[in-house]
């Protein structure tokens, strides 16, 4: 309360914002309509960790449920056909597990028949060495759903005694440097590591002021604050589409330790990527 | 920064980039390689033929156009762009045939072709091409050119040069490969030519296309079997060089 200079007794607004919010937030108070809205959302947008052989879900988070090693995940579609080439294609691998989320970046709006391509992370282990988990995710996972596939797929309390790598490509336009862009030999590899990681990387890391983004940033960052060794190999590229170029580029990565023994027949690799990549080829006319 | 800059052609950002034109370059680098060579006697044009649909017709995904009689020139980048700067030139050589009586110099239709780029760096509400051009050919002097032309309107003379994807690595082949023994005869120009498409075409033979011109004679563009003739003699040259240092090093 003020007085002013006629003697009148006025409401001086009040910056603190104590009394009178409660009478201006009344326009803007939730309906049950928004709430229901709200819910309804959150529920699409949860992230759902199940087999997909039965359906059903997983109850315990998938590294509780399958404890490991070594964790290879793998991100965007260049990752994804680098593993499958030449990590997948050496030895019998096990579907374990699988995590279906759908968010605005999805280019369909029926949640319950996503391709598996597309709107999935898959899940494999090595059936001859179960302690080496694999991870492919073609999806893109939003910002507010990185919590929930990590609390899903590596629990609340991981281990510490695993190791994990992380594949993923950023198209080189987002790479800051003092050199100039045209110099650049795209496609090229960077590493970032935790600080419990002490091996060498395969390549150069990442210098400042670059930042790693979304859910390879999310998976790196969780291994950090949880001590776990894990170090993370990112390709710059020029093509974030599907590309022979792009995928080769990752091959310093088959001499690190975490792929010793996981890699074998290379040719024969060589030749699953090509298959790969005529398979997915879209015929595309505007570049010639 | 460079979003504010860069949503008219007409505006330089503060440190003097034309982001449009800068953008038209990379529309550049999503086109297929395209290689130029010049030879003594002969000029070569190579191109990574793009994959086909089934129910295409193959002859009309062309990277290698005659502009001229004596003139051709190779592309990367838009295909539509391209069809566009193709045509004009086609009948600026016609045009200029029949004004003067003769035909174009190489580097006359190259001249055309870059102003004609760079007036789309400068007008408002058009957007630059992107393409870049590898235009090769024959002057009456009997002197072989190969010019190369970019988005911005520039336009270089070259011994050899590439365009479109991994480029870079092309242009350093050629760097290390091109010399006066590499270029000596015309078989030997369209070797390199070859080999320098090797190193970047993953399936070989089969994805790349090739055309040459001679002095005084038209534009040849070459067979499937010819290139994989030439293809496979490149191959047992490799293996013998290999087996001659293994050789050497035991």
């Amino acid at each position: 309360m003020a007085a002013t200079f006629f003697g009148e007794v006025v409401k001086a607004p009040c910056r603190a914002g104590t009394e009178d919010q409660e009478e201006e937030e009344e326009g803007r108070r939730e309906t049950a309509e928004d709430r229901e809205v709200r819910r309804q959302l959150a529920r699409k947008r949860e992230v759902r960790l199940f087999r997909r052989q039965t359906k059903t879900s997983l109850e315990v988070s998938l590294l509780e449920k399958y404890p490991c090693s070594k964790f290879i995940i793998a991100i965007g579609n260049n990752a994804v056909a680098f593993l499958s080439s030449f990590v997948m294609n050496s030895g019998a691998w096990e579907e374990v597990g699988c995590a279906k989320l759908w968010n605005e970046w999805c280019r369909t709006t029926d949640t319950t028949h996503l391709s598996p391509a597309k709107s999935f992370c898959m899940f494999y282990h090595l059936k001859s060495n179960p302690s080496v988990v694999l991870c492919q995710c073609n999806c893109y996972v939003a910002e507010d759903q990185q919590y929930q596939w990590l609390e899903k797929v590596f629990g609340s309390c991981p281990k510490k005694n695993m190791q994990v790598m992380i594949l993923t490509c950023r198209h080189v336009t987002d790479y800051k440097t003092s050199e100039s862009t045209s110099s650049l030999h795209s496609p090229f590899l960077k590493a970032l590591k935790t600080q419990n990681f002490k091996e060498p990387p395969c390549c150069p890391l990442l210098e400042q002021p670059n930042i790693v983004h979304d859910l390879p940033a999310a998976v790196l960052s969780y291994c950090q604050v949880w001590k776990i060794p894990a170090v993370l190999y990112l390709c710059y590229t020029d093509v974030m589409k599907l590309d022979l170029i792009t995928v080769e580029a990752f091959r310093p990565i088959l001499s690190s330790r975490s792929l010793k023994g996981l890699v074998k027949n290379i040719p024969q690799s060589t030749e699953i990527l090509k298959k790969l990549m005529t398979t997915n080829e879209i015929q595309s006319n505007i570049y010639t | 920064m460079a979003s504010r800059y860069d949503r008219a052609i007409t505006v330089f950002s503060p440190d003097g980039h034309l982001f449009q034109v800068e953008y038209a370059q990379e529309a550049v680098k999503k086109g297929s390689t395209a290689v130029g060579i010049r030879g003594t006697d002969i000029v070569v044009l190579g191109v990574e033929k793009k994959s086909v649909a089934k129910l295409q017709d193959e002859r009309t995904v062309r990277k290698i156009c005659a502009l001229d009689d004596h003139v051709c020139m190779a592309f990367a980048g838009l295909t539509a762009d391209a069809r566009v700067v193709i045509n004009r030139a086609r009948v600026e050589c016609q045009s200029h045939k029949l004004t003067v009586e003769d035909p174009v110099t190489v580097e006359y239709i190259t001249r055309f072709i870059a102003t004609l780029k760079q007036r789309y760096t400068q007008s408002n509400g058009r957007r630059p091409f992107g393409i870049s051009a590898l235009i090769v050919g024959f002057d009456d002097d009997g002197i072989p050119r190969l010019y190369q032309t970019d988005p911005s309107g520039t336009y270089h003379a070259w011994k050899a040069n590439a365009i479109g994807r991994s480029a870079k690595t092309v242009r350093e082949f050629l760097e290390k490969n091109y010399t006066e023994d590499a270029i000596a005869n015309d078989n030997e120009a369209i070797k390199l030519a070859i080999r320098a498409l090797l190193e970047v075409v993953q399936s070989g033979g089969k994805n790349i296309e090739l055309a040459i011109i001679r002095r005084n004679q038209p534009l040849k563009m070459f067979s499937a079997k010819e290139i994989e003739l030439q293809v496979t003699e490149i191959e047992k040259e490799k293996e013998e060089a290999e087996k001659k240092k293994s050789k050497k090093t035991t």
